[in-house]
């Protein structure tokens, strides 16, 4: 109730609109759709009572910087430098919204701006949004702007080639976003290592798009989509995945062929979140501009000719095309991008670099430690991985997890529940803080595990 | 060009330190043709210079906290800064989406107490929190029911009827899901037009979308026989929550007759909008519908008598797969963060959300009976026409400005500028569309009376200045009016050095 200003002053405002009571202010809602009573909610609480129990509740949660961690599956217990949370969130810009009045919002238009540079130099294409959700929503609209741009241009047209791998939830968000515009979404299987079969991969020849992940879901760099391009032709889109820290080591997507790159952009700029708010990149090329989601940042010049930002092609979007837009997106994540401009500008390109060495350092460590211990077993053991790999554990992942979660280690994610036949498999996953003694916990933990269910 | 943050000459290195990779060799497991020859173009800048180089740009960035925003539609009410201290808390920072439920008690708690709160204040019976935006609930609520269409054998119910004054998304929501859009005009008075909707529904009607109070800032009051018209033709009535802040406590949704909901936690629940994002669309649905809705939802068991639980109160939190799931709309469960900073918000006012809407309310008729009645000493070329006549107002409310336009040639787009040079941000131009030179003005509950006393009178001096001044305006701005045009024409999209080629 603290947050009223004229709590107390109804009435003096009332007499001066000539209207006697707070009761005539809802007189036009018909009597018989009323609320009667009051909300069944509990009573207020003062700022003082509300943090008690927000720290009560939200310390029942295990943190993944509370003990030796290795979840992954797509988010990064990423460290997030200091500055970027105290000044991301400066009131001027935590406080804004959509800049519609540009002359009054060139801070976040330009910081926009300059977040579009560095997300088209990470990935080697032209073009960048501001964001979109995640890197689910992402990949999902990738797709659909992709048929947008050539369903009219080749021999499939509504039809969409994708890697078999991708993550259920993820494949589940692309459905729900192409089934009510009658997009075909066909799968493409991956060999006994984990790398996309290139011979079925030439049925995405003639279709409008083919969309992959490096790294995909196994955490598997796949040397082979850099022949992507000749598999399908010049004619079919191609659209990949990525994970945004692996860039700073790996060819980006935009250098062999990419038409458009999407992936997750929270490890540059905010903590895992439980799951949002995250945000997702989007990068094209020029001939998917007009037709892309999300928002865009121009530069323009004022009526001196002064070098100005603005909002631009808005008139692929919803508020202006109605129901002929290219997304109904709105609302997207413009803060938390510019969390990860912050972090992108601290890291500069060497940080980068080094970011990557470590992560993929953390990971190899951590794959020779378990490779020696018997009775674990590489799923993929020829292929390189970046991040993230998957192992084979005696009986199952899921109480093999439980077992040593007891022995005070976060072992990484059950693959069983996104695919029953994977029931004892655990992708684990590393990241830039990953340390050798989290390692050797973990390696100790499994091992428990594996002396216990033998 | 100068002062981008690609402009520094300092450091050549990155400026921020990082401890050693744990082995030196790793590069090597990476194929050699994988790997990346030229590192991006990124900025070279020490921690000093980009702290610098971010707060000025802040310093040219106008929010709620540097003025009033009577940003019509878009509920910019005050964010309390309790909300951000608590989401930095480790509890919610550093979890995984992906932690067993045992691992994450709180979490699922708050969300329990997240779709209770919403479902009460909705009348509607079930929730779910993951919806990452309003455009996205409002897709999620239509894919549920279309889902429900489908199940029923109904699969020629292809059209979703819009009135002409609703927001953008709607429309492209629907289309995203399949739908033809039937368009239907407002009535003369910008309320909804029955006889439009009596022939607009038929056996291929899936949905009507709407939302109420209108995007005029008027009460439907026939919204009950709209929504008896599109049930008796076999359709769902979906409610746009983008006005939910009007009505907390005083009617609600299920009431007037609709069968899903979303809500804009950024809006009435005060995540703040951070330049255009992160925002939070969860969405409601009566019992029919609740099967459909994305996974998971949480659920929970009462614990035997002597367990208190995690959290202590008892219960035993959990996912729960709804029967027949669309599955999922984001990768996750929602944005959690605003989820959490709502959960705080919720808590101050507890079942006194009513006195929120109350005051929203109140604060928006003030202003336009202010602005509506200058003292009569001013020298006003035109004053301005109510979008819509009506005795009261909900939370917001709309003035063509065509009498002014008639008069001088100013248009609403050039007195929104010129209250930019007052310290204001403008009102919402030129939507809806079926007013003529609209401005809508939507005050919110967190202003004081004499912020509005002292928004009408310098409303009123603009109306009284020499056009001229109106017509340049902006003329106190960071940068003066910015060509829109020239960028679409030239569409320098990225800063241009070495820019790869497509």
């Amino acid at each position: 109730m603290d947050q009223l200003p004229n709590l107390g002053r109804e009435q003096e405002m009332l007499d001066i609109m000539g209207i006697s009571s707070m009761k005539d202010l809802f007189e036009d809602i018909p009597v018989e759709i009323r609320s009667e009573g009051t909300l069944p909610l509990p009573p207020p609480q003062t700022e003082e009572e509300i943090l008690m129990d927000a720290e009560r509740l939200l310390g029942a949660n295990v943190n993944l910087d509370s003990r030796p961690s290795f979840i992954s599956a797509g988010l990064s217990r990423n460290f997030v430098p200091s500055m970027v949370p105290m000044i991301a969130t400066r009131g001027e810009f935590l406080t804004s919204y959509t800049p519609y009045q540009p002359e009054v919002s060139q801070g976040m238009l330009q910081a926009m701006w300059e977040f579009q540079t560095m997300i088209s130099e990470l990935v080697g294409l032209p073009i960048s949004n501001v964001s979109m959700y995640d890197a689910s929503t992402s990949a999902a609209e990738a797709i659909t702007c992709a048929v947008r741009v050539k369903s009219k241009k080749v021999e499939m047209p509504n039809t969409v080639y994708v890697s078999e791998l991708i993550p259920p939830h993820r494949m589940s968000v692309i459905e729900n976003y192409t089934q009510g515009v009658g997009i075909d979404i066909r799968k493409i299987p991956h060999d006994e290592d984990g790398f996309l079969d290139l011979n079925a991969a030439t049925q995405a020849s003639g279709s409008c798009a083919i969309y992959v992940e490096q790294p995909n879901a196994f955490g598997i760099l796949d040397e082979g989509l850099l022949k992507l391009r000749e598999v399908v032709g010049d004619k079919t889109a191609i659209i990949v995945g990525v994970d945004v820290t692996s860039l700073g080591l790996v060819e980006p997507p935009g250098n062999w062929g990419a038409d458009i790159v999407v992936g997750e952009g929270q490890p540059f700029g905010i903590g895992p979140t439980a799951g949002g708010p995250i945000y997702g990149i989007f990068a094209c090329k020029k001939d998917f501009l007009r037709l892309m989601p999300g928002r865009i940042v121009g530069q323009s010049i004022d009526t001196e000719g002064k070098t100005a930002y603005t909002l631009t092609l808005s008139t692929r979007e919803q508020h202006i095309r109605r129901h002929r837009a290219t997304s109904n997106i709105c609302s997207n994540e413009t803060l938390i991008a510019l969390m990860g401009a912050m972090h992108m500008a601290l890291l500069g390109p060497v940080g980068l670099e080094t970011l990557s060495t470590r992560i993929l350092s953390s990971t190899r460590m951590t794959i020779d430690e378990l490779s020696s211990v018997e009775g674990l077993e590489l799923a993929f053991p020829k292929s390189p991985v970046f991040r993230e790999f998957a192992v084979k554990v005696p009986g199952k992942s899921s109480e093999a997890l439980s077992h040593i979660f007891e022995l005070g280690v976060i072992g990484g994610f059950d693959l069983g529940q996104w695919w029953p036949d994977k029931g004892s498999w655990i992708l684990v996953g590393c990241d830039e803080r990953t340390s050798e003694s989290d390692i050797s916990l973990l390696k100790k933990s499994l091992t428990s595990w594996v002396e216990e269910s033998s | 060009m100068t002062d981008t943050i690609f402009d520094f000459n300092g450091s050549k290195n990155a400026g921020w330190s990082q401890p050693s990779p744990l082995t030196d060799d790793s590069t090597s497991h990476i194929p050699e043709s994988m790997r990346r020859n030229r590192l991006p173009d990124w900025p070279r800048a020490s921690e000093p210079e980009l702290v610098r180089h971010y707060t000025k740009l802040s310093q040219k960035n106008f929010g709620i906290d540097t003025g009033f925003y009577p940003l019509g539609s878009c509920t910019m009410k005050h964010n309390p800064r309790l909300n951000e201290k608590i989401v930095q808390n480790p509890g919610i920072d550093r979890i995984h989406p992906l932690q067993p439920e045992e691992q994450i008690q709180g979490l699922l708690a708050i969300y329990y107490e997240m779709q209770e709160m919403l479902a009460i204040c909705s009348g509607m019976d079930a929730v779910t929190l993951q919806p990452v935006a309003g455009a996205q609930g409002e897709f999620t609520a239509i894919r549920c029911i279309q889902e429900y269409h489908r199940e029923r054998g109904d699969n020629h119910r292809d059209k979703v009827i819009v009135p002409d004054s609703a927001h953008g998304t709607n429309p492209a929501s629907a289309s995203m899901c399949g739908y033809q859009i039937i368009e239907i005009p407002s009535a003369n008075d910008g309320r909804i037009d029955l006889d439009a909707l009596r022939s607009a529904v038929g056996d291929d009607t899936a949905a009507m979308m709407i939302t109420n109070p209108s995007t005029l800032g008027v009460f439907e009051p026939e919204i009950a026989e709209a929504a008896e018209i599109v049930h008796s033709a076999g359709g769902q009535m979906y409610y746009d929550g983008a006005n939910f802040n009007a009505i907390l406590g005083k009617t609600d949704p299920g009431r007037m007759g609709f069968d899903a909901v979303h809500y804009n936690l950024h809006k009435t629940f005060s995540q703040p909008h951070g330049g255009g994002g992160p925002g939070s669309g969860p969405i409601g649905v009566k019992e029919h519908l609740s099967k459909f809705l994305p996974s998971p939802l949480v659920n929970r068991k009462e614990l035997p008598s002597g367990d208190i639980g995690t959290v202590g109160d008892g219960f035993l939190y959990h996912w729960e797969a709804p029967a027949s799931s669309i599955g999922k709309v984001q990768q996750w469960n929602g944005n959690a963060g605003a989820v959490v900073r709502a959960w705080a918000f919720y808590r101050r006012y507890g079942r006194d959300l009513e006195r929120m809407s109350e005051h929203a309310v109140l604060n928006a008729n003030y202003l336009r009976f202010r602005i509506m009645n200058p003292s009569s000493d001013l020298n006003i070329h035109a004053m301005p026409i109510e979008g819509c006549p009506a005795e009261v107002v909900k939370h917001e409310f709309t003035l063509s400005m065509s009498p002014l336009k008639d008069a001088t040639g100013v248009t609403g787009k050039d007195v929104a500028k010129r209250l930019l040079d007052f310290g204001y941000m403008a009102p919402t131009l030129y939507f809806p569309q079926i007013v003529p030179e609209c401005l809508m003005f939507e005050p919110t509950e967190t202003e004081s009376k004499e912020v509005l006393d002292k928004f009408a009178e310098d409303f009123h001096a603009i109306l009284a200045e020499d056009p001229e001044i109106l017509l340049t305006a902006p003329h106190t701005t960071p940068v003066g009016r910015v060509d829109e045009v020239w960028a679409a024409r030239n569409l320098i999209l990225r800063y241009p050095k070495d820019e790869p080629s497509s």
